[in-house]
């Protein structure tokens, strides 16, 4: 077998997580800390994609830029929803959280479709895009490898300002007992308010990047949604800093697969669900 | 040959932890049979084994002399075991008289819709809820929480029940109606297990009393006999006032 | 004593609303087509295919429901759906299979897909069942897609032959009369397959099963100890469930004329199967159907004032309807209801 293809399969892997770990750090902390069940949040990611792409061809400003205007704005709205639904339904049962964040993944995807439509969109132009480095036959391109640190950055940091600051702690806290919080005196309300609207950004970060390296349509979110839901569960719920590993390890299978197999690049999904199947349904049998 | 319940090498590992460890005891048929410890002492886990919840690391659990160490939670109701819980937990969203008839459906095999009804009915009286039958179950104070779970256990028709401190949180007068009630359940020939921490309640109840510390046996004999074990007085009673 | 001749009757003799709402049900759909044609000529060749889907939406939504009801809830019903559809478009490809074989095996194929995947997830609880099921019918969807395309078609899918081709006969009726008479046709036999799928849940709420699966849903552990056999009934509901969402889809890919993956298995299918019945009030039989046609009357009417975008109204009905009526519209009306029965039973 040709061992430079399987390093270029696992190097691709390997960047590929960075991303994915990014998106579904967010969604672990929806569901860590709020308990909400939240299918709208690639749309949070899909917005981010566009807006990005609107504020290049409206203002020219690249990418890397826009980061700093799309990440406010993502918080911003995540606190919109939050305060607006999120907070209606906190006790309510799964199925309702479900249907209430489908319901806002609907809005949020339709709207998109009837602003940009549903061809992909390209954001054209941009120089280093191109850029990539050969390193041994491998080659590494410069916007995957960026997207990568950069999302290792963000994720990194989320685990260390839940384990570090205030802000952190009183997320863990509330996360593990709702009441027990509040009777220490955490604005339990306010905390909710924060983890949703940093999830929203997390995946809005994770928007622009895509916006760089694919041509998204409007509905890249859902998809996305689902895969970060599956590394969230195969984490295991609650398990925040488990979201890295399980990135790291659907991504390097669905990469390896969609390189190694005759016609593999239409099997990655099924891989990837074919992976979080087996986990879940392993694990379930194993402990008694 | 009367044993109607009979552990033996009981154990169960969480982890490191043996919070069961090498139990066995034996229940005579229409015995009242306590079982006491300290708190994590492993009584709730050995009725949770017992009953099926829990897979045992090892250990062989047998009713009526037929093996069901390898038998589902349902099975084991078929084959006579009934099961109060500790933390009260009813059904929410049915009424009194559905919970228990659950029970009544289904505890014995190839029973009628009408003789479900019945049995249900006879169990909500026999536990005093008669008047609250179509009341939702989520609407219920301690207890009647607690008789409720009594009431949905008798429904099962249960040759031995296990009762998991159903007098705990329970105000005197509650608790003597209580005490009655077990009686009452146990004329009416059904053999019982129970955990309690009020040691009058025991004292009144059993007629052999089960000692649990640390997931290990210290001691097993009527009331009398164990109260005045020195291993008891040190394990468990000495922290307690003994009534 | 007086105990013995004071035999509580055990319940008071109910009125059989359910089976009642199941006759109206079969009379007004009976009566439709006619009825939809004398008032509206020839615009009621579109009204029956809108009221066609309707019908389809309140099978998939009951179906779903039923399932729902031991706490299983499922993202898998467009792999059931999918299933019973392949099934029955490649037994009419290979086999020249009679219809009234290749749909009810399409519904088979169904069952055993749901009973391999229900057997598999019995320990999976919440969403972790929901993310499990969910995989299972994308991957079910990528071994379709993958199949050599001689046998399954691939990525083109396959097509199906219609099930009726009425005859245009000159001089007795109009060119458009062909149509409704196609039309009708599917429409009575969607109304069939939907009485077959109410009569179900109406069985199943009328038995023990319904004690049974409540108990489940609320409270497995509890329902065991109670001599419940969780396992046996949770795969009697994935039968009852799948059985006739994969002869839905069979009878589908006859309407439709073809077989894709992306549509026969799409997650969109999975998705309205459980919003349907919460929107419409859960666990019950009306719920669903009373979802099915609030939501598609809701989507009809928004297509007609906004021709593009209107899912956006769609998912502004949902959002709302989540956060004013939780419990669905039977909920909700139930809620009412007894609110009203109670203030005059103060009076
Ligand atoms: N599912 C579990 N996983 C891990 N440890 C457990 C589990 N269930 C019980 N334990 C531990 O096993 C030990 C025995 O618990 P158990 O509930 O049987 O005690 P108990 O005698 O019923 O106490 P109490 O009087 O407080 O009800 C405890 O240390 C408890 O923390
Ligand atoms: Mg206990």
């Amino acid at each position: 077998m040709d061992t430079t293809l399987l390093v270029q399969a696992l190097v691709s892997g390997v960047l590929a997580a960075g991303l994915y770990a990014l998106v579904s750090v967010g969604l672990a902390l929806a569901i860590g800390v709020i308990g909400i069940v939240n299918f709208a949040h690639g749309e949070f990611f899909m917005v981010g994609a566009f807006l990005a792409y609107q504020l290049f061809v409206t203002f020219g400003i690249d990418p890397v830029w826009s980061l700093f205007i799309v990440a406010p704005a993502l918080f911003a709205l995540g606190a919109i929803i939050y305060t607006s639904t999120i907070r209606f339904v906190l006790k309510a049962p799964e199925l309702n959280q479900m249907l209430l964040t489908f319901g806002i993944g609907i809005i949020l995807q339709n709207l998109a479709l009837l602003i940009w439509g549903g061809d992909p969109r390209t954001i054209a132009g941009i120089t280093y895009r191109g850029i990539g480095y050969q390193i041994g036959g491998v080659s590494i391109g410069l916007v995957p490898l960026a997207s990568f640190v950069v999302s290792l950055v963000l994720v990194l940091g989320l685990y260390w300002m839940l384990a570090r600051t205030p802000l952190g702690r009183a997320m863990r806290a509330v996360a593990q007992n709702r009441t027990g919080a509040a009777l220490v005196g955490l604005e339990v309300n306010r905390v909710y308010l924060v983890a949703f609207a940093l999830s929203a950004l997390l995946a809005g970060i994770g928007g622009v990047m895509i916006a760089v390296i694919q041509s998204p349509t409007p509905v890249v979110g859902f998809a996305f949604t689902l895969k970060a839901f599956a590394i969230v569960v195969v984490a295991g719920l609650g398990n925040i800093r488990g979201i890295l590993f399980a990135a790291l390890f659907v991504a390097v299978a669905e990469s390896l697969v969609a390189t190694l197999v005759p016609n593999g690049d239409t099997l990655r999904n099924a891989v990837f669900f074919a992976i979080i199947f087996a986990v879940l349904i392993r694990r379930s049998w194993r402990t008694a | 040959m009367s044993d109607i319940l009979r552990v033996t090498g009981l154990v169960k590992h969480f982890g490191g932890l043996a919070a069961v460890d090498g139990v066995s005891f034996a229940v005579e048929a229409n015995q009242i049979f306590a079982i006491i410890g300290p708190n994590g002492a492993g009584k709730t886990t050995t009725l949770d084994l017992v009953s099926g919840l829990l897979t045992p690391t090892a250990g062989r659990i047998e009713v009526l002399g037929s093996d069901v160490s390898a038998a589902t939670p349902a099975q084991r109701c078929h084959a006579g075991l009934g099961r109060a819980f500790q933390v009260v937990q009813p059904f929410p969203e049915m009424t009194l008289r559905e919970n228990v008839l659950v029970g009544a459906l289904f505890g014995t095999p190839g029973r009628t819709r009408a003789d479900a009804e019945r049995r249900a009915d006879a169990a909500l009286e026999l536990s005093g809820l008669a008047a609250l039958a179509d009341v939702d179950a989520e609407d219920l104070t301690l207890m009647q929480e607690k008789r409720l779970e009594i009431a949905r256990a008798l429904a099962t028709e249960p040759s031995v029940l296990l009762l998991d401190e159903v007098m705990a949180g329970l105000r005197p007068a509650e608790a003597r109606d209580a005490v009655a009630l077990v009686k009452r359940v146990r004329d009416s020939g059904v053999t019982i297990v129970f955990i309690e921490h009020v040691m009058p309640v025991v004292r009144d109840l059993a007629d052999r009393v089960l000692v649990m510390d640390h997931g290990k046996v210290v001691v097993e004999g009527s009331y009398a006999e164990v109260t005045q074990d020195a291993r008891v007085i040190e394990a468990y009673l000495g922290k307690e006032e003994v009534a | 004593m007086s105990a013995s001749t004071r035999t509580r009757r055990t319940r008071p003799a109910q009125f059989p609303w359910d089976l009642v709402g199941l006759v109206l049900l079969a009379v007004a759909v009976a009566f439709a087509p006619d009825l939809l044609k004398a008032l509206f000529g020839r615009a009621s060749v579109s009204y029956l295919s809108i009221a066609t889907n309707a019908l389809s939406l309140s099978i998939l939504a009951l179906s779903w429901d039923v399932l729902a009801r031991t706490g299983q809830l499922s993202l898998a019903h467009a792999a059931f759906y999918g299933a019973g559809a392949y099934t029955t478009a490649l037994l009419a490809r290979h086999a020249d299979v009679p219809l009234w074989i290749g749909i009810p095996l399409g519904g088979l194929a169904a069952v055993v897909f749901a009973l391999l995947l229900g057997a598999a997830t019995l320990r999976l609880r919440g969403i972790y069942f929901a993310i499990a099921t969910l995989s299972a019918a994308e991957v079910l969807k990528a071994v379709v897609h993958h199949l050599p395309t001689g046998i399954a078609g691939g990525n083109a899918g396959m097509n199906v032959p219609t099930l009726f081709r009425p005859e245009f006969i000159a001089g007795q009726m109009e060119r458009w009369e062909v149509a409704f008479l196609r039309n009708e046709a599917y429409f009575y036999v969607y109304a069939t397959l939907l009485c077959m799928t109410v009569l179900a849940s109406i069985l199943v709420q009328r038995s023990r099963l319904k004690h049974a699966f409540t108990a489940i849903r609320t409270n497995e552990e509890v329902a065991g100890v109670m001599g419940v056999r969780p396992a046996r009934l949770k795969l009697l509901a994935f039968v009852l469930s799948s059985v006739f969402v994969g002869m839905l889809g069979g009878v589908e890919a006859h309407r439709v004329g073809s077989v894709l993956p992306e549509q026969s298995f799409s997650v969109s299918t999975t998705v309205l199967a459980l919003v349907t019945p919460i929107f419409g009030g859960l666990y019950t039989t009306l719920g669903p159907i009373v979802g099915a046609l609030g939501l598609s009357s809701v989507q009809e009417g928004l297509r007609r004032v906004f021709s593009d975008g209107y899912l956006i109204g769609y998912g502004v009905v949902l959002v709302l309807s989540i956060l004013f009526m939780p419990r669905g519209v039977v909920g909700l009306v139930g809620g009412l209801l007894r609110r009203r029965g109670k203030r005059e039973a103060g009076r």
